[in-house]
C-alpha cells in the first residue's frame, strides 16, 4: 500500500520506479485510451472524408454517427469468421495477433507527459521502431497463410513497401536523435529525454536549423504514410487493383484486428513524429512565453476546447429537425453535449488543469497528424507499385541521408569552424 | 480460348495451349469488378507484372436491342435507344431522330435544333463528369467522384424538368422536340454554365497538376494516330492522339455550324492527353450552350410528321459526335412502319479494340487506368 | 526558372494546392446530402412516374377507351376492355390493365392519349413486395396503389 501511494509523489514513470501496480494501471489506461482513439479515428475519418467530399458521413447510428464505430465493432464481432480450407491454421490465426501485438507494444514507451508513460527506456525510439518493424512479419504471415496466389503477392508487395520506407524513417530518426545532443553534447534515445532536450534547446526540432529539421519531419511524414499502407501508398489494399491484398481471406473479427492494428500503427508513428519533432507534450512556447501567467493561460486551453466542442453539440442539436423519428438522436446529442461540457468544466478546475496539460497537448499534436492522414487519403491518387518503390529508394533515402549528414555537420560546427578558420 | 473447357491439370492446359509460356500467368479480371465500367471480362496474360496479352470478353449486357427494333415501330423504338449509352442518353436520342428524319426527308425547325443542341451538350457534360469521376477513382483519388456527381446532379435536374426523366430521357421526337423549353430553362442552364466553369478550373489544382496523377497517366496507354485510324477509333481517344476530327465540325448536323467552338487536340496519345482533351471539351461545351441559349430563335418545335411513320424504301447511315465518339445509325427501311434492319455503330465497341494495343507492355495497374481513359459504357458495347 | 521548378517540386506545392482544394470544400454550406425520408426531393411537373387515369369533376372517367395508348406502347402492356353503349353508340371503359413491371416510363402512352386522361404522375416510390401488385387495374390506376403509411 505504501509503495502504491508512495509512487504518487515520485517524479518518474512507473516502469522506472519499478512499481508494478501503477505499471498495470498505466497499461490498462493506455490500452483503453488507444482503443478509444481507434474508435474515434474510425468516426473521425468517415466524417472528415465525407465533409471534404461535400456530403455528410454517418448520421443515423447515434447523433451524427457517434455510435457508428460501436455498431461496426459489434457487427464485425458477430460476423462469421471464415478460414480457407487449405490455409495454414496456426499461421492464419497468429498473423492478426502478431500485427496487433506489435502495434500495441510500441505504446509502452510513448510519453503522454513528463511522467505519463508506462516506462521510459533509454533506447525508447529504437524500441518503437524495432517493434513496428515486427509488424511486417505479421503482414507477410497473413499473405502466406491465406494459401492463395493473390493475397501472397499482395502481402509480399506490402512487406517490401514497409521495409523500404522504414529505411528513410530510421535515417530521419537518427538525425533527430543527433539533434538532441546539440546543446549539451550528449544525446539520448529515450523518448522523454528527446522532449526534454527540445525544452532545453528552446525549440521544437521541426523548427531547429531550418530547413533541416523541417525536411526531416517531412520525410518522416511521407515515410510513415507509406509504412502504414495509407494513401497515396495504399496499392496493396486498394479495391480497384487486381491483386487483392493480404486482407482478402480475413473476415469478421480477424479483419477487425488488422484494422485495429492499422489505426494503432498510425497513432504509434504519429506519436514518434510528435515526440521527435513537435515537442511531445510541451505546450507551445514553454520558454519564450514562460512564467506563471502564461502557464495559467495555457492551462485553461483544454477546458475551453471541450466547452467549445460542447457548444458545437448544442448548435447541432438546435439544427436537428424536430420530428419524432429523430427524437432519440436529438436526446443523445444533447446528452453527449452535456457530458462534454461537464468534462470541460472539470478540466478548468485548478487541481486538474495542470495535470491534464501534458496529455492534452500530446493528443492534440497526434490528432494533427491523424488529420493529415485523412486529408491525404481524401486528396491524392494512388501510386503504382514500381513508382512507390522508386520514391522510397531514389528520393526519400537520399534526402534522409543528406539530412543526417547535414545534422552531423551542424552538430560539429564549432569544431569545423575551428578547423577551417584556425 | 474457350471458357467452357475444364482442364484436369496444369500440364493439360499447357499441352492444349502450346503458346502459353509456363512463366505466364493468366489472370481473369472478371465481369464483376469495381473498375471495369460495367460487366466487361478481361483475360490478361501476365509475365510477372507486365501485360503480354489481353483478351476482352463482352456480351454480358447484350439485350438484343437491334433485334427488338425489328418488331417495334420507328416511334416506339426511340425509348430503347436511351439504354445504349446510359450516361448521356440525350445524345443517343439525337442520333436516332436525326437518322430517321434523314430517311423521311423531314426538315427540323430551327428552335427545335437549338434546343436539341443545348440538351445534347448538357448530356456531353454529364457524360464527361461520369468519366472524370470514375476514371480518377480507379486511379485512387476518391474525392473528385463526388464533386463530379454533384455537378452532374444540376444537369440531371434540368433533364428532369424538361422531359420528366433524369437518365433515360427520351427527350426528342422524330421531327423535333416534344416539349418546348420550360419556364426558367434559359436562366437555369446559364446558371449551370456559370457555376460549372470555376469547378472545371478546380480540377487543375486537384488533379491535373498533381505529380502523382502525372506519374500515373503520362506515357501510359499510348496509341499513335495511325493505329487509331486503322482501328476506326473516334472521339476523344482519336483527338488525344493528334487527329483533328470532330463530326460537329467536319459534318455539321442540327445547326452546329452556327456555333463557334474549338476542338481540343492532344499530341502524345497517352492517358494524360485524353484527360486534358476531355476536360477542355467540357469547357467548349459550356461555350456552345451559352451561344445556343442566347441565340434561341422563336418558332415551332416540331415539324409535321405523320402519326404512323412509314419511310420510303431505302437505307441511310448518319453519325453524330456522341461524348464517347462517333455514334452511327444505319437504318434500312422497307416501307413498313417497322424498321427492316437497324444497326448501331457504338463508339465504345470500336474503341475497345484499342485496349490490347494500349496495355501491351505496360503493368497490370495501368490496365485499370486504360479502361478508364477509353471511357467505355457496356450498354453500348453489348447493346 | 529551373530553380523555381525545383523548389516547387521539393516543397510539394502541387500536392499542397490539391490539399487546399479538398480542405475548402468542407464548408457546411456546400453539403449536398438530402436526408431522404425526412427531406424529399422536389419533383417537376413533367416527371414520368406512376400512371394514373384521371376523372373529371363529376367523378366520371375521362378515358374513352380508344386504345391509342395500347397501340403506342412499345411493350404492349396496356389491355383495354370496353363495351359499346347501345344508346350513345360510344365505347365505355370496362377494364384497363397496365403491367407496371414491364413499363419503361417512356411516356408514349401519355403522349398518345387524345383526352389527356392517362397521365404519368409524380409518384416515384413504387416498390412492392409482390410481383402481382405490379399489375395495375382500373381501380388502382384511378385511385392510386394502396400504400401503408408507417409511423415511427
Amino acid at each position: 500500500m505504501n509503495s502504491i501511494l508512495g509512487y504518487l509523489h515520485s517524479n518518474v514513470t512507473p516502469g522506472e520506479a519499478g512499481n508494478l501496480f501503477w505499471v498495470a494501471v498505466y497499461v490498462l489506461l493506455v490500452f483503453a485510451g488507444v482503443s478509444f482513439g481507434v474508435m474515434f479515428m474510425n468516426w473521425f475519418e468517415r466524417k472528415v472524408m465525407a465533409h471534404m467530399q461535400v456530403r455528410v458521413g454517418p448520421m443515423r447510428v447515434g447523433p451524427h454517427g457517434l455510435l457508428q464505430p460501436i455498431a461496426d465493432a459489434l457487427k464485425l464481432i458477430i460476423k462469421e469468421d471464415l478460414m480457407p480450407a487449405n490455409a495454414d491454421k496456426i499461421v492464419f490465426w497468429f498473423a492478426p495477433v502478431c500485427v496487433v501485438m506489435t502495434a500495441f507494444c510500441s505504446f509502452i514507451v510513448v510519453p503522454f507527459g513528463r511522467t505519463h508513460a508506462i516506462t521510459d527506456m533509454n533506447i525508447g525510439v529504437l524500441f518503437m521502431l524495432g517493434v513496428s518493424s515486427l509488424g511486417v512479419l505479421g503482414v507477410i504471415m497473413a499473405g502466406w497463410a491465406s494459401n492463395s496466389h493473390y493475397p501472397l503477392m499482395g502481402s509480399l508487395r506490402s512487406g517490401a513497401q514497409m521495409v523500404s520506407y522504414e529505411v528513410a524513417m530510421c535515417m530521419t530518426v537518427v538525425s533527430a536523435v543527433m539533434m538532441t545532443s546539440m546543446a549539451t553534447g550528449t544525446g539520448t534515445m529515450s523518448m522523454i529525454g528527446i522532449v526534454q532536450a527540445q525544452l532545453q534547446q528552446h525549440t521544437w526540432f521541426a523548427f531547429s536549423f531550418f530547413p533541416v529539421g523541417f525536411t526531416a519531419l517531412g520525410v518522416f511524414a511521407i515515410a510513415m504514410v507509406a509504412e502504414t499502407n495509407r494513401a497515396p501508398f495504399d496499392l496493396p489494399e486498394a479495391e480497384s487493383e487486381l491483386v487483392a491484398g493480404f486482407l482478402t481471406e480475413y473476415s469478421g473479427f480477424r479483419w477487425s484486428l488488422f484494422f485495429l492494428a492499422e489505426y494503432t500503427g498510425m497513432m504509434a508513428v504519429s506519436s514518434i513524429a510528435t515526440t521527435l519533432w513537435l515537442g511531445g507534450w510541451l505546450r507551445p512556447f514553454p520558454n519564450w512565453l514562460g512564467g506563471r501567467n502564461w502557464d495559467l493561460a495555457f492551462s485553461l486551453v483544454p477546458g475551453l476546447t471541450f466547452l467549445l466542442l460542447a457548444s458545437f453539440c448544442f448548435f447541432f442539436y438546435n439544427r436537428m429537425p424536430r420530428i419524432r423519428a429523430m427524437r432519440a438522436n436529438a436526446i443523445g446529442l444533447a446528452a453527449f453535449g452535456a457530458v462534454i461540457a461537464i468534462v470541460g468544466i472539470v478540466l478548468l478546475l485548478p487541481g486538474v488543469r495542470e495535470r491534464i496539460q501534458d496529455i492534452y497537448w500530446f493528443t492534440l499534436k497526434v490528432g494533427f497528424f491523424m488529420y493529415l492522414y485523412v486529408w491525404g487519403r481524401t486528396t491524392f491518387p494512388r501510386y503504382r507499385f514500381d513508382q512507390l518503390m522508386s520514391i522510397g529508394w531514389k528520393v526519400l533515402f537520399p534526402i534522409s541521408l543528406a539530412v543526417v549528414i547535414l545534422t552531423a555537420l551542424i552538430g560539429v560546427r564549432q569544431e569545423l569552424f575551428a578547423l577551417v578558420w584556425r | 480460348m474457350s471458357d467452357n473447357q475444364f482442364y484436369e491439370s496444369f500440364e493439360e492446359l499447357q499441352q492444349s495451349h502450346p503458346d502459353l509460356d509456363s512463366k505466364e500467368l493468366v489472370l481473369n479480371m472478371g465481369p464483376q469488378h469495381p473498375s471495369t465500367h460495367g460487366v466487361l471480362r478481361i483475360i490478361l496474360k501476365l509475365d510477372g507484372e507486365k501485360v503480354n496479352g489481353l483478351e476482352c470478353v463482352i456480351g454480358y449486357l447484350h439485350r438484343g436491342i437491334e433485334k427488338i427494333a425489328e418488331s417495334r415501330t420507328w416511334t416506339q423504338f426511340a425509348p430503347f435507344v436511351d439504354r445504349l449509352d446510359y450516361t448521356a442518353a440525350v445524345a443517343n436520342n439525337l442520333g436516332y431522330c436525326l437518322t430517321v428524319e434523314k430517311l423521311l426527308g423531314v426538315e427540323v425547325p430551327k428552335r427545335a435544333q437549338y434546343i436539341r443542341v443545348i440538351l445534347t451538350e448538357l448530356a456531353r457534360l454529364a457524360s464527361h463528369q461520369v468519366w472524370l469521376g470514375t476514371h480518377v477513382l480507379d486511379i485512387g483519388a476518391v474525392t473528385p467522384l463526388f464533386y463530379a456527381f454533384r455537378d452532374r446532379e444540376t444537369i440531371l435536374n434540368v433533364f428532369e424538368k424538361y422531359c420528366g426523366a433524369r437518365l433515360t430521357t427520351h427527350s426528342f421526337r422524330i421531327g423535333g422536340c416534344r416539349w418546348d423549353a420550360y419556364e426558367g430553362f434559359s436562366s437555369e442552364v446559364l446558371r449551370i454554365c456559370d457555376d460549372l466553369l470555376p469547378k472545371i478550373d478546380e480540377y487543375k489544382n486537384l488533379i491535373t497538376g498533381n505529380r502523382i496523377w502525372l506519374q500515373r497517366t503520362k506515357n501510359v496507354g499510348c496509341i499513335s494516330a495511325e493505329d487509331c485510324l486503322s482501328f476506326g477509333i473516334t472521339g476523344p481517344v482519336l483527338r488525344g492522339s493528334g487527329v483533328a476530327w470532330d463530326l460537329r465540325k467536319a459534318q455539321p448536323y442540327s445547326s452546329y455550324e452556327d456555333f463557334e467552338f474549338d476542338v481540343p487536340i492532344g499530341s502524345a496519345g497517352d492517358t494524360f492527353d485524353r484527360y486534358v482533351v476531355r476536360v477542355e471539351e467540357m469547357r467548349q461545351s459550356i461555350r456552345i450552350i451559352r451561344q445556343a441559349v442566347e441565340g434561341l430563335p422563336e418558332g415551332p418545335i416540331i415539324a409535321r410528321v405523320p402519326k404512323v411513320i412509314k419511310p420510303p424504301v431505302g437505307e441511310v447511315y448518319l453519325s453524330t459526335e456522341a461524348p464517347k465518339g462517333e455514334l452511327g445509325y444505319f437504318m434500312v427501311s422497307d416501307g413498313t412502319p417497322q424498321p427492316y434492319r437497324l444497326r448501331v455503330r457504338p463508339p465504345s465497341f470500336i474503341n475497345l479494340q484499342a485496349l490490347e494495343k494500349m496495355s501491351k507492355g505496360g503493368l497490370v495497374a495501368d490496365v485499370v487506368a486504360i479502361i478508364g481513359t477509353l471511357d467505355i459504357v457496356l450498354g453500348e458495347v453489348d447493346r | 526558372m529551373k530553380f523555381i521548378e525545383l523548389v516547387k517540386k521539393f516543397f510539394m506545392i502541387d500536392l499542397l494546392k490539391g490539399l487546399f482544394v479538398t480542405f475548402s470544400h468542407q464548408n457546411p454550406a456546400d453539403l449536398v446530402t438530402e436526408q431522404y425520408p425526412q427531406e424529399r426531393p422536389v419533383i417537376s411537373d413533367r416527371f414520368r412516374g406512376q400512371p394514373r387515369l384521371l376523372k373529371d369533376a363529376a367523378g366520371r372517367t375521362l378515358c374513352t377507351a380508344c386504345g391509342s395508348c395500347a397501340l403506342a406502347c412499345p411493350e404492349k402492356l396496356i389491355k383495354i376492355g370496353s363495351l359499346r353503349d347501345p344508346e350513345t353508340k360510344k365505347k365505355v371503359l370496362t377494364s384497363f390493365d397496365y403491367d407496371l413491371s414491364r413499363c419503361m416510363f417512356c411516356g408514349l402512352c401519355e403522349e398518345a392519349c387524345p383526352t389527356h386522361s392517362l397521365r404519368l404522375s409524380s409518384e416515384y416510390e413504387l416498390a412492392l413486395y409482390t410481383r402481382e401488385g405490379m399489375e395495375l387495374d382500373l381501380d388502382k390506376l384511378e385511385n392510386g396503389i394502396p400504400r401503408k403509411e408507417y409511423e415511427r
